[in-house]
């Protein structure tokens, strides 16, 4: 998606403005307000129920950039991106537990924000390991790769070998207090919400600053055309694994910051769905912009919770429907992802660049 | 050898089931060029229709037949409702679509039917193994085979000498050549979806046989991706080998390999040998090689 058109009479006189990080001062100020209303406003006013959607949606948003990097910029569709986010929950949870931390480390409270960033490395490399056949081979076999990498990853190795480490059986449990950074033990809605924030922040930035550098332009590149980006002297396989990292590491921390937010880590909570759930939020959003993954997530997080909220009152007609509500919220996804494709191809993304070209051109739109 | 030349009767008859599913996937592919990744969830609705017709009182073979008669209707209607306006589009959407189709059906079919295993009651085939020299083959295994056998006979049978048939093949092969023969493109496509649903549903009702009917039929119907890829995505008798071939695998690794790695080596070996084979043959034993270099 092409960036938005500038308003009559704002025009740029240079390559340093046209890639800017702030089209004009409406835009920083339009930013800096939305970044006021995440980290204030919501955190203050919002009643606890809510800044817990807010912090689902985080998680879902930080793993739909990974895979929005990878199909909506490269062009490698893949079907297994929870698979990475397990891995980056497990490693960041087997550091915690299992490491043998110095205690001055323990008592900084160093122990979690360095397994963070080691789960991105982790998840990183294991992504890339999957991604090797994009060197390959493309489209539906890759599709078929990264399935692969769901099955294997989640279903055998994790659900095999790695859960019983320890000997705890199924599930990790995270006793309260292990998870803190800093000083700051994290056990309540807010501050998972907070950390959730910055997160999606740092990740939103550094996505869009990379996509604006010579990788993001290669990944475009290789998307549009490969035989054409080859010949340009883009090393295609290179740059699809990087593009295989970075989309790992994104899982990954995100995996990371999943651990926060739950008392007990088990491979239940990295199911196929979950892949497949963050591919359908990007195309809900809007394929090809960090915009898309935003909305997406915004969108499907808070429509199941409005759905949820509606069958509630109807549980005292019809018992089944609460009790089957899994099952309804399957369905209402899946129709979704069908009416997106179908009616809406571009996404909620698209009609939000067209409502800011709208504006920003009024009155004369042509 | 004994216990050997079990495992490869049982895999060669198990594949046979997942040698049906994947002709009606490869089907698809081959008319219309869409990537299905619901087949399992037609397994599932074909699954659990056999069973409640079953459960009315029918019998068998009736029920079957019945499930092929609600398999052609759901597919015309799939078709028409979800795939007819996505012809030419991206391949991501048409997949996304089909991946839409799925939760769509898998919800809908567990709030119908609910989570819990449903087994064929009273049970379809006698529970007694039939002895064929010294070979012991539990007799629901025999018997889907057969019946999946016929079907597959049945099916190939249809390509060649039926109109119909003729008029795929022709779609399939060279689609403006087809149209400009007066074959009406949008009947194919239809068609090819109604035949998928039934040989899924019947695959699905067999499966649902052997180890009683839950959601994870929806999974064994995925085993036909990697079933179609080692045959090759276009290719009818490459979906019918690769079907065997994965039925084999799967009964291979689960009986030697599962004392070495515990845990789910029947689940997870087609998907690890299909990323490995992809790696080395992406274009399948039998499938067209399109010569692109990335």
């Amino acid at each position: 998606m092409s960036s938005v058109w500038l308003p009559c009479g704002d025009y740029h006189e240079n390559y340093l403005q046209d890639q800017g990080w702030w089209q004009s001062n409406f835009v920083k100020f339009k930013m800096l307000l939305l970044l006021a209303v995440v980290f204030i406003g919501i955190p203050l006013f919002a009643a606890e129920y809510w800044i817990g959607v807010g912090t689902m949606i985080g998680f879902t948003a930080m793993g739909a950039l990974g895979v929005q990097l990878l199909i909506g910029y490269t062009g490698l569709i893949t079907l297994g991106h929870a698979a990475f986010i397990a891995v980056g929950a497990y490693t960041s949870t087997l550091m915690v537990l299992q490491f043998p931390w110095p205690q001055f480390m323990v008592d900084a409270g160093l122990a979690y924000p360095v397994s963070v960033i080691a789960a991105g490395f982790a998840a990183g490399l294991w992504c890339v390991l999957f991604g090797l056949p994009s060197a390959k081979v493309k489209g539906f076999y890759l599709i078929l790769t990264t399935m692969a990498a769901q099955f294997i990853t989640v279903d055998f190795i994790l659900t095999q070998y790695v859960s019983q480490i320890g000997g705890r059986g199924q599930a990790f449990s995270l006793p309260p207090g292990t998870i803190k950074i800093g000083p700051i033990v994290m056990d309540s809605e807010r501050e998972i919400y907070y950390f959730m924030a910055v997160l999606l922040t740092l990740m939103i930035i550094g996505l869009a600053n990379l996509l604006r550098s010579r990788a993001g332009r290669a990944w475009v590149a290789i998307r549009d055309n490969d035989i054409a980006a080859e010949a340009l002297g883009i090393n295609i396989v290179w740059y699809k694994l990087l593009a295989f990292f970075v989309a790992g590491f994104m899982g990954g921390v995100a995996g990371a910051f999943w651990v926060s937010n739950t008392a007990a880590l088990s491979p239940e909570h990295f199911p196929f769905f979950l892949s497949l759930w963050l591919v359908g939020v990007i195309l809900i959003g809007g394929v090809g912009s960090i915009h898309g993954a935003i909305f997406g997530s915004v969108f499907m997080v808070v429509i199941m919770e409005l759905l949820q909220m509606a069958v509630i009152p109807m549980g005292d007609y019809f018992p089944k429907l609460l009790i089957d509500f899994a099952y309804i919220k399957d369905a209402a996804f899946g129709l979704a992802i069908c009416g997106f494709v179908i009616y809406e191809p571009n996404g909620i993304a698209y009609r939000w660049w067209q409502i800011k070209n709208y504006f920003n051109l009024w009155p004369f739109s042509y | 050898m004994e216990l050997f030349l079990m495992t490869i009767t049982t895999g060669i008859m198990v594949g046979g089931i997942y040698a049906l599913v994947a002709l009606g996937w490869v089907l698809i592919y081959k008319c219309s060029g869409v990537l299905n990744l619901a087949m399992g969830e037609l397994t599932l609705i074909g699954a659990y229709v056999t069973y409640s017709l079953y459960e009315a009182g029918l019998p068998f073979i009736v029920a079957v037949l019945g499930t092929l008669a609600v398999g052609i209707v759901l597919g015309f209607l799939c078709e028409r409702i979800f795939l007819d306006k996505l012809i030419g589009e991206p391949i991501l959407s048409v997949i996304m679509v089909t991946v839409g189709m799925s939760f769509f059906f898998k919800g809908v079919v567990q709030f119908i039917w609910g989570s819990d295993t449903r087994v064929f009651d009273p049970p379809v085939f006698s529970l007694h193994p039939i002895e064929i020299g010294f070979l012991r083959v539990s007799s629901v295994y025999l018997w889907s085979f057969i019946l999946s056998i016929v079907l597959l006979l049945i099916f190939v049978a249809f390509f060649k000498y039926t109109r119909w048939g003729l008029s795929m093949q022709a779609t399939a092969d060279d689609e403006t050549a087809a149209l400009s023969l007066g074959v009406s493109a949008r009947f194919v496509y239809a068609a090819a979806w109604a035949i998928a649903f039934m040989s899924a549903g019947v695959g699905g009702a067999l499966l649902g046989n052997i180890n009683g009917i839950n959601i994870s039929v929806g999974y064994l119907g995925l085993l036909v991706l990697p079933a179609v890829v080692l045959g090759g995505l276009n290719s009818v008798p490459g979906a019918i080998a690769g079907g065997i071939i994965i039925g084999l695998l799967q009964n291979l690794g689960g009986t030697y390999l599962d004392q070495y790695f515990p845990g789910g080596v029947k689940e997870i070996m087609p998907f690890a040998f299909m990323a490995v084979f992809l790696l080395f043959k992406p274009y399948g034993l039998w499938g067209w090689e399109r010569i692109e270099r990335v």
